[in-house]
């Protein structure tokens, strides 16, 4: 019996330094504040880390990954919110979320297993869509493009969690689909994936079975792409409308993979914060900030100089569309994208080669092989 | 001595093009056995078609005596018949889902009050009747059929693939190398080896004691393999990052890691020097003496005739002769095939 791999020091640092963000943060004067939108970069981290296992690892292009955050949050909503008869709590809803996720990501799997490339990418795309469109047509169920609210907020062992709980159970699904991922990863069933990536002749010659490693694939990235779209609808408290699931956050999540790195569960941690980080909360803060300080600055200049048309013209300037970073970020997003492919296309931190010790020095290494070696 | 392997009366056709016509051949289990021939002559092709790669147009290939095939079980029965129910349902409820809904929920549900489960239960045969015949069990019939016999299409359609043949006991290499480049080379191994795992999904994902016991005599016999090869040095590189002898031996341990009875190696020789392929032909008399029948195809004339037992010479798809080294190098039709005849005007 042995012990995973010891967490590296690095990274359990980062781990508490997010997890103390809510506590430190009511100290901080309010434009510090970044709990809020930290949440954001978790839930694309989920996301990221679920398209990760279909194209990263298996290498199929998947252009609609949010279609599977849509059955998700759907299916949770339906499934909590008290205005329909089910009423489940967050556990036994998050559970069936998941499971539905992982049926409809076999429902895409099988037809599509011949289907490769451009093509799949095509397919999934299409697929995307038509999840969209049914959930906007289907208004009888799913409101149409109200969305269904109010939903209950999540509770643990039956106390419900507040909005700092909230950050830590986000925090904590993060910690547990990162390692998830990479026990998958770093085994037979993430090597197979792998393998077809790689060559997918040569991985059938050596007796893998392609079908049901890709049908396996599709199911844990619908899956855990489910968990991402339930998480969200219970941080809103609303299934959000059908058109919060469309292709935009299929290819933001893309982007989180290829920035971050593909293939690399950490790199994808990594694209989600930087990414995502910069949508929601450096963007977004640059923006309060310009408009801030261009307000304060106009109006003393009008106050202390009497020069009404310097304020009239700054306040127009500051209101100027161009001038809204947020306004930016797709020119930014794309931006990044082409940079990241001329300088680094493996992306921020690429999978790594493991060191592989011969067996008789295992003794050293990680546990397991001790206990296994007499 | 048995028959390890069989091949019967095979030809390939691709279009109008016969890339193999007719070829019989026979090898002993314990021998090593060579086919050559002039570039273009249909080896590899009937590497593929032995292999599963390609279905053979005509003939069989027998190893061990049986035709390699997936078997119509029950349990492939079952599963057909649970794909067509599944078709059914999915197709149904996606026709009738907003009057469902609106019977047995709707109809059923009063804000803040218990569910009446049975009630609403009960409300699905009246609206199913209500929809009408068609719209039910014309769309159930329909959609079972096309499910079940989609199923069967590629059911019957993948009988006999690669992997399959590759869990049967015959492992191959390949012409133009075909490793993993981005793993590594235990990684590498560890693929071949996969069948012969038996943790799942969920001991992967959780992975309990005996992943962990799994993990690491898997492991040990990996590093064993590429000791076989002479590669365990090199276990954590890339494999894209090996020079290209060493490639063509790591092919050859991850095809030894399946643990076949039967290896097929594709021109293992191709591109070495005399110093690496004096190796190769070390190596692969130590898989002989490892129990493992060994068929290659080769160019390298000094390979082939040094640890053949037996060979055979493919021409335009046909076999045109089949003997000992010593036969061979004497068969003026073999000659003829290599040199070309003399045209005597």
């Amino acid at each position: 019996m042995g012990a995973p791999r010891k967490m590296p020091w690095k990274m359990a640092l980062a781990l508490v330094a997010l997890a103390m963000v809510p506590v430190v943060e009511p100290s901080l004067p309010q434009r510090l504040a970044i709990s809020e939108p930290m949440t954001d970069v978790f839930v694309y981290a989920i996301l990221g880390m679920a398209l990760n296992v279909i194209t990263g690892f298996t290498g199929l292009l998947n252009l609609g990954v949010a279609a599977f955050a849509a059955i998700g949050a759907y299916v949770f909503a339906i499934s909590t919110c008290e205005i329909y008869p089910f009423q489940l709590g967050f556990w036994p809803a998050l559970a069936l979320t998941m499971a539905v996720g992982a049926l409809a990501g076999f429902a895409l799997g099988a037809p599509t297993l011949r289907v490769r490339g451009d093509y799949l990418a095509i397919v999934t795309l299409g697929f995307g869509e038509i999840v969209k469109d049914v959930l906007v047509n289907l208004d009888s169920i799913t409101k149409g493009t109200q969305g269904i609210n109010p939903l209950p907020p999540p509770t643990v062992f039956g106390a419900e969690l507040g909005s700092r709980g909230q950050y830590w159970l986000l925090l904590a699904f993060v910690v547990v689909v990162f390692a998830g991922a990479r026990s998958l990863e770093r085994s037979r069933i993430g090597r197979a994936w792998l393998s077809i990536r790689e060559d997918e002749l040569a991985s059938r010659a050596m007796g893998i079975r392609p079908d049901h490693a890709k049908m396996l694939a599709f199911a844990t990235c619908a899956s855990l792409a489910a968990l991402a779209g339930a998480l969200t609808a219970s941080r809103l408290s609303s299934s959000g409308e059908p058109s919060n699931y469309d292709f935009q956050v299929s290819v933001l999540a893309l982007c989180i993979v290829i920035v971050g790195g593909i293939g690399s569960v950490r790199g994808v941690l990594l694209g989600a914060i930087v990414m995502v980080g910069m949508n929601s909360i450096v963007l977004v803060k640059l923006t309060e900030m310009i408009g801030n300080t261009d307000a304060a600055g106009a109006s003393r200049l009008a106050e202390t100089h009497g020069m009404e048309r310097v304020w009239v013209f700054i306040t127009t300037w500051a209101q100027n569309v161009l001038l809204s970073p947020t306004n930016w970020k797709f020119l930014l997003f794309g931006l990044a994208l082409v940079l990241m492919m001329m300088f680094r296309p493996q992306g921020i931190l690429p999978p790594r080669a493991e060191h592989e010790a011969p067996p008789e020095d295992e003794g050293t290494g990680p546990a397991p092989a001790k206990g296994a070696t007499p | 001595m048995s028959t390890i392997l069989e091949v019967r009366d095979v030809t390939m056709r691709f279009g109008g093009l016969v890339a193999n016509e007719r070829v019989n051949l026979a090898v002993q289990s314990g021998e090593i056995f060579a086919v050559i021939g002039p570039n273009g002559a249909g080896k590899t092709t009937l590497f593929n078609a032995i292999t599963g790669i390609y279905e053979p147009t005509e003939g069989a290939v027998l190893f061990d005596g049986h035709d390699v095939r997936r078997e119509w079980t029950p349990r492939v029965a079952a599963t057909g018949f649970a794909v067509g129910v599944a078709s059914a349902l999915l197709a149904v409820l996606a026709l009738n889902v907003t009057a469902l809904w609106q019977a047995a929920v709707v109809g059923k549900y009063v804000y803040g009050q218990p569910f009446p489960w049975g009630e609403a239960l009960a409300t699905v045969p009246g609206t199913l009747h209500a929809a009408g015949f068609w719209a039910t069990w014309g769309v159930a019939i329909a959609a079972s059929l096309v499910g079940r016999l989609g199923f069967g299409a590629i059911w019957h359609s993948q009988r006999r693939t690669p992997d399959l043949i590759a869990r049967s006991g015959v492992a191959r290499t390949f012409q133009n190398i075909r490793l993993f480049p981005e793993m590594n080379l235990v990684e590498n191994v560890l693929v071949g080896m996969d069948q012969h795992f038996r943790c799942g999904f969920w001991s992967c994902l959780l992975r309990p004691p005996w992943f962990w016991r799994e993990r690491a005599a898997m492991r040990r016999r990996a590093f064993e393999l590429l000791k076989f090869v002479e590669l365990d040095r090199y276990a954590g590189d890339l494999a894209r990052a090996l020079p290209y002898g060493y490639q063509r031996r790591l092919e050859i341990a991850r095809a030894l890691a399946t643990g076949p009875k039967l290896i097929l190696l594709d021109e293992p020789a191709a591109g070495m020097n005399p110093a690496e392929s004096a190796d190769l032909m070390r190596l692969i008399r130590r898989i002989r003496e490892s129990g493992v029948t060994v068929v290659l195809i080769e160019h390298d004339m000094k390979v082939v005739m040094g640890i053949s037992d037996r060979i055979a010479v493919l021409q335009y798809g046909k076999k045109i002769a089949e003997g000992t080294p010593e036969q061979i190098r004497n068969d003026p039709v073999c000659i003829a095939a290599y040199l070309g005849t003399e045209v005597i005007h």
